[in-house]
């Protein structure tokens, strides 16, 4: 059981831990965080493997509040976190070494220029003067900077602050990346371009990146797992191909003609049916195989011309919504139920 | 696409694991360096320097023409030299006898007048412009996630912080008061006399933490409540203007009841006589004694200030006066000192509060 170190400020103790040998890159078990009397993580506990994890959830989540927790920022109420091995509130620096952080905010320093940010960062986590110069340009570089790099931040784009931000965080090479809402603000081009670049470190070079997001979509495009956070509670964890799983016994019908007619024939028949969202096609609830003929002579009886009749998978906006929905009932008979 | 893009690179040097607060030291002065106001300001307060420059000077020319018993330089008296050569004179009183013991009083006098008139009011000016926007900048920016989410910790940063308001404070106190000594030095007769005043240094580099630590901390304490610098920068201002002004009416209230400074009276009585009146030789009548606010800053004439420890400039002066050992009675430095001390604490605390509180939001 993982255990909070209790009474101690978060970044403190900066004593040398014991080197980190976990493989996995995080681990939350049982995490709670109250501000006063506001229960912001209510036990949280999954484990984030190595490679591309989204961590998804509405404003207000304590999404921002788990990434502090993890870099030793907050002290937990219980529950504990451990960052390849290392205990954030008792390790702090050793962990922030292993943790490359893009936050959401535009957390830079006015005055400096792109390069010079990323320099400071590099020499703030430890790089010597001169690898740290020549990292920083490496990066930049690498992130498709270009001349911007000598501009103040100040007076840079969005995008390109976004860069120096993504340089400043992967510049000393760790071995986790945190990044929350990294594609805001950008552009198409730049947002895959972005989206390329996680994916080259999580593939190419073996990072664990945690992406915070609100863009189902990006999600969707490169992770490989998903948490889904809600009111503090995690709601969804595991990997994305088993979270948008087949949908059970669904199947979904394609065609031109009187779609809707053939519902209602289906309908007649005992197996339900319904439009897909996109209005192209009928949503069908096969019980056994004997449905499938039972859907062919429908929509040949309907006047249907068929293409193409194949398992229901769940878009990674349906498994979202169903959880939300899902937790509202839960919370709602939580509050019925619960003793006056 | 630059030709020597390399792509990303694994890094696998060995990380430093200290020094965070240097790099934050060094890169925040560098900063704060690249305002123009901040510059002309330093450079404006080296110019006091200069002027006390010729003190030294002077001194040295009386000593070196064998005319300090009479006071005179090239064929004139020392204090009719301005400002500076009254107070040199004036910091003789009636060492005459023993030019090193003279030279250590003048020495330690110019010194203290230096630091505690021109310096610690340009140096008012001078953490003004800086200390306000070195952490509020930070909250108004979010900086502090450029600090706390890397290998940073809370005594980095205040440490990262002080050290940039330190050495610009040690740039218009502590370097032009060692350069003055220096000049003493070369300018006196020999270079042994470095060593007879070895001790100087040190009570300089004392003097100049006296100054630089509390007022240091107050800034950024200040700095670290408002994500505002402009709020920070006139709470910073308006303690200093409020505490002389609440230092001046009740020092003048005492001498409105009668009540002078304790020991001034026998200082006047007794203390001032021209140590150069010599009526064979000038036959010139005895000058009162003029203690003008540059003699004032040297300690000279000064009874014990009862209420020194609420204003941060005359604490800070008492405080000088004792570390250059011209100033022994416990009663006029004691209660300066612990003023000083609470504030360096207090301040301290609230930084260590302040600081990372962002965090918990």
């Amino acid at each position: 059981m993982i255990e909070q170190a209790a009474g101690r400020l978060p970044n403190e103790d900066l004593a040398v831990p014991e080197p980190a040998v976990d493989p996995l890159p995080v681990r939350l078990a049982g995490v709670t965080k109250r501000y006063g009397r506001r229960v912001v993580l209510d036990g949280v506990s999954f484990e984030v493997p190595r490679g591309i994890t989204g961590l998804v959830g509405p404003n207000g989540a304590g999404k921002s509040t788990l990434v502090r927790a993890m870099l030793g920022l907050v002290r937990l109420a219980s529950g504990g976190v451990r960052v390849f091995g290392l205990d954030p509130a008792v390790a702090a620096r050793p962990v922030r070494r292993l943790v490359g952080v893009v936050p959401e905010d535009d957390a830079t320093v006015p005055g400096l220029s792109g390069v010079e940010m990323v320099h400071y960062a590099a020499r703030l986590a430890g790089l010597p003067t001169s690898e740290a110069l020549r990292r920083s340009h490496e990066v930049l570089d690498w992130c498709d900077a270009g001349q911007e790099r000598y501009r103040g931040i100040e007076t840079l784009s969005v995008g390109v602050r976004q860069k120096v931000a993504f340089a400043a965080a992967i510049v000393h090479d760790p071995d986790l990346v945190i990044l929350d809402e990294p594609t805001n603000g950008l552009d198409p081009l730049e947002r895959r371009a972005m989206l390329g670049r996680l994916v080259s470190l999580a593939r190419d070079h073996g990072k664990a990146i945690l992406v915070s997001t609100h863009v189902l979509r990006d999600v969707q495009s490169i992770c490989d797992s998903l948490v889904l956070l809600v009111r503090g509670r995690v709601r969804l964890a595991g990997s994305l191909a088993t979270l948008t799983r087949l949908a059970d016994r669904e199947l979904v019908l394609r065609g031109e003609g009187p779609l809707a007619a053939a519902a209602k024939a289906l309908a007649s028949r005992g197996i339900p049916a319904r439009m897909t969202d996109s209005g192209d096609g009928l949503v069908v609830q096969a019980v056994d195989d004997t449905s499938l003929v039972a859907v062919w002579e429908a929509a040949r009886a309907a006047g249907v011309t068929a293409w193409s009749l194949e398992p229901r998978r769940l878009a990674l906006e349906d498994v979202f919504l169903a959880a939300l929905a899902a937790a509202d009932e839960a919370d709602a008979r939580g509050i019925q139920h619960a003793p006056a | 696409m630059p030709l020597h893009d390399v792509g990303y690179r694994a890094w696998d040097g060995a990380a430093r694991s200290g020094g965070a607060a240097a790099v934050i030291a060094a890169t925040g002065i560098g900063l704060a360096w690249k305002s123009r106001w901040l510059r002309r300001v330093v450079l404006f307060a080296w110019s006091p320097a200069v002027i006390f420059a010729f003190g030294f000077f002077a001194f040295e020319q009386a000593v070196d023409e064998g005319t300090l018993a009479t006071g005179r330089v090239a064929g004139r008296r020392i204090d009719g030299f301005g400002v500076i050569g009254g107070l040199v004179a004036q910091s003789l009183g009636g060492s005459l006898a023993d030019p090193e013991e003279a030279r250590r009083i003048v020495w330690s006098r110019l010194l203290l007048a230096f630091m505690r008139a021109p310096q610690a009011v340009l140096l008012a000016v001078v953490v003004g412009l800086v200390a306000p926007r070195l952490i509020a900048g930070d909250l108004r920016a979010r900086a502090w996630l450029v600090y706390f989410t890397r290998p940073v910790s809370r005594c980095d940063y205040i440490l990262g912080k002080a050290g940039v308001l330190a050495a610009i404070v040690a740039l218009i106190t502590l370097l032009p008061a060692l350069v003055l000594w220096m000049v003493g030095v070369l300018v006196s007769p020999s270079l042994s006399i470095a060593m007879a005043t070895w001790d100087l240094p040190l009570r300089i580099i004392g003097a100049a933490a006296a100054v630089t630590i509390p007022t240091t901390l107050l800034a950024l304490a200040y700095s670290s409540l408002t994500a505002e610098s402009r709020i920070a920068a006139f709470a910073w201002f308006a303690t200093w203007v409020a505490c002389w002004i609440t230092h001046g009416a009740l020092t003048g209230a005492d001498l409105a009841a009668g009540r002078p400074a304790v020991g001034a009276a026998e200082i006047a009585a007794t203390a001032f006589e021209d140590p150069f009146d010599d009526p064979a030789t000038l036959a010139q009548p005895p000058r009162p004694p003029r203690l003008g606010w540059l003699a004032k800053a040297a300690g000279l004439g000064q009874g014990i200030d009862r209420w020194a420890w609420l204003s941060l400039f005359h604490a800070q002066g008492a405080v000088q006066a004792w570390i250059f050992g011209l100033e022994t009675r416990p009663a006029a430095f004691g209660p300066s000192l612990a003023s000083l001390s609470i504030v360096a604490i207090v301040s301290l605390v609230i930084l260590f509060l302040r600081v990372d509180a962002p965090a918990r939001i």
